[in-house]
């Protein structure tokens, strides 16, 4: 069992744990610290992640946050610098799986194919095998920043490699990878990993480089409040913060129901704050919110309702005056977006864009602020009681609260999550927990929770279980929000 | 006839996505089959194995990732070596990255030795009556 704390690595220790980082692949031993905080510091602010958000914010624009990759370099380049052309200038760089998985020698084998055959035979681009010349060439081939993703295995690796490359945004998201990416390893195991993240955030930091840390938090995989999401965030977050890093962005999932997403919008960075300020970070910057479109995109494929769909994330994402928003492609039901579709959504999602968010129209009513503060007191409920069962410590917390069930969530990957927990959507839309598994609510929010599956239950004469649950989850692939029994 | 049919379940190679075979274990076990779900992420050879270690009749196979043919290079010859020919081997899922012809996929995957081949709207309830008349083929059921 690993024994997990808060308490910040040294450098010392950190600098041996690097060695074994770096042995992975031969690219790795190519970075020099000194020399690659050198070059992030003569990068202009348009490639510095934060400051580009929070120039968004200034200028109230939001922008696509697309995902982009593709093995070969120059098709990466050509990728990139299209998006860039739809306004796009925080790009996500997407890795492929067999880098994810820290399989170096298969992500060889995948890009030679790709770059033999001249087609993609990997689902995303080798950010370690690239090494650090191609990679610098793409930064310094495309408009604005680049923020690699992986998940638990090569984290390491690829945030040792993006650094270096100049990519200054990256997630650092332990809970996303333990119910999104990881099927074996323990919360604990990965949350060192991001530790490592987070202290080589704080490596750079402590030389003037900041580099943004995403926090996605337990991932939405299906229909249900977006509490646990929230709170994981904020572990995730004080997990790299206490190792040094200083910038963090929340995320929103926005699920389709207006007044909970709009709500969710104003509690989560308010819950950001609170709980930074309660374990005495009083210096962090969080540049802004992300509006991610969650949950199943509408399938099969259907270019109408995959418009609708898309649409109706970049309108919530700019009435929530979101500098950025993660809307998938139109093509996301058949795989791997194409440029094309890239194109298309982007063009309509711009449009809501430049419309909405330039009026910087005010939104708030009561339907709104309910749903606000249901957010923060549950967010509020489970921090607090995995500061409790960490005695103050919040990664010790978080390990516990896992194994507990106090952190659960339906339909996660990994094997030690209890998967206890079932959403399900009220008759607004919004969505509610049917099954609280052992979330540390208390009775008066269960009660709100219960009554609102009551008058569901009651409205369409049927019982409220499972197999309700999945219609929702189907739903919005039948162009509505609530399920409907299949005939 | 079989007193009990037992069904693999679960997601081949690195691919993550698991709610699909978690819904299909949950919904075959209640139509009472022995379903041992392996999750995501599962190798082909662990798929192999354990169908070997319990006498299994069906695996129910997912691919969402698009890298399914990568993860099964040479799988029709593993099943062989591993006196496996009598088991049914269903796939389902995206089965190729970026745009591409589903039936180039099924014809690929049957190649690779698979029984049946499902595109990603494929509904559980069709497989299940697929299966029946497999193991009724077989004389299982």
């Amino acid at each position: 069992m690993i024994k997990v704390s808060q308490q910040k690595i040294d450098e010392d220790k950190f600098m041996e744990m690097r060695k074994e980082v770096i042995a992975a692949w031969p690219t790795l031993k190519e970075i020099d610290l000194e020399e690659a905080v050198a070059y992030q510091k003569s990068l202009p602010d348009s490639k510095v992640f934060y400051k580009e958000l929070q120039r968004m914010g200034a200028e109230h624009r939001t922008v696509n946050f697309p995902r982009a990759g593709t093995p070969i370099l120059e098709d990466e380049i050509e990728l990139v610098r299209s998006i860039n052309a739809l306004g796009v200038t925080c790009t996500p760089l997407t890795t492929d799986s067999y880098t994810r998985n820290g399989m170096f020698e298969k992500a060889q084998q995948g890009l030679e194919e790709s770059i033999k055959t001249g087609k993609p035979k990997l689902n995303g681009y080798p950010i370690v095998n690239h090494g650090l010349k191609n990679n610098r060439k793409l930064v310094e081939s495309v408009d604005g920043c680049l923020d690699p993703r992986c998940s638990a295995i090569a984290n390491s690796q690829v945030a040792e490699m993006a650094f270096a490359s100049g990519m200054n945004g990256m997630p650092c998201s332990f809970f996303a990878w333990f119910s999104g990416y990881d099927k074996k390893a323990t919360v604990a195991e990965l949350l060192t990993t991001a530790q490592y993240m987070g202290r080589l955030m704080g490596y750079y930091a402590e030389r003037g480089v900041i580099i943004n840390a995403d926090c996605h938090g337990f991932l939405p995989n299906s229909v249900y409040p977006g509490s646990i999401n929230i709170a994981t965030q904020i572990i995730c977050a004080l997990n790299v913060i206490t190792q040094g890093a200083k910038c963090v962005m929340p995320q929103v999932n926005l699920q389709g129901c207006l007044a909970q997403d709009l709500g969710d919008l104003r509690a989560a960075p308010r819950l950001f704050k609170k709980y930074l300020e309660k374990l005495g970070y009083n210096d962090i910057i969080i540049p802004g919110i992300v509006g991610s479109q969650v949950p199943l995109f509408p399938y099969p494929q259907d270019v109408g309702s995959a418009f609708g769909y898309s649409c109706y994330t970049a309108m919530v994402a700019a009435l929530g005056k979101c500098p950025i928003a993660f809307v998938k492609t139109i093509d996301e039901a058949l795989g791997v977006p194409s440029l094309e579709a890239h194109e298309q959504t982007y063009k309509a999602t711009n449009w809501i864009f430049n419309v909405v968010r330039q009026q910087n129209f005010p939104i708030d009513n009561d339907v709104i602020q309910q749903e606000e503060n249901l957010t923060f007191n549950e967010v509020s409920q489970i921090l607090d009681k995995v500061l409790e069962m960490g005695d103050g410590d919040i990664c010790a917390g978080a390990v516990k609260a896992m194994e507990t069930g106090v952190i659960d969530s339906p339909f996660p990957i990994n094997m030690h999550a209890k998967d206890e927990v079932v959403g399900i959507r009220d008759l607004n839309g919004a969505c509610r927990y049917l099954e609280f598994g052992n979330l540390p609510f208390s009775e008066d929010i269960k009660d709100f929770h219960r009554a609102k599956v009551a008058q569901r239950a009651a409205a369409e004469r049927r019982e409220m279980n499972y197999y309700v649950s999945l219609e929702d989850f189907w739903a919005i692939s039948k162009g509505q929000l609530i399920g409907k029994p299949s005939k | 006839m079989k007193e009990k049919i037992t069904i693999i379940t679960g997601t081949v190679g690195v691919d993550s996505h698991v709610i699909g075979t978690k819904i299909i274990s949950r919904f075959l076990r209640e139509k009472g089959f022995n379903v041992v779900a392996l999750g995501a992420q599962t190798p082909a050879e662990e798929f192999i194995k354990v169908a070997q270690e319990t006498d299994a009749d069906a695996v129910f196979m997912s691919s969402i990732y698009g890298m399914a043919e990568m993860d099964l290079q040479g799988f029709k010859e593993k099943v062989t070596e591993a006196g496996l020919n009598d088991v049914l081997f269903y796939i389902g899922g995206i089965l190729g990255v970026m745009k591409h012809d589903w039936k180039e996929d099924e014809e690929k995957f049957k190649k690779l030795g698979f029984d049946r081949v499902y595109p990603p709207e494929a509904d559980i309830e069709s497989a299940l009556e697929d299966l029946k008349t497999d193991l009724k083929a077989k004389g299982k059921m």
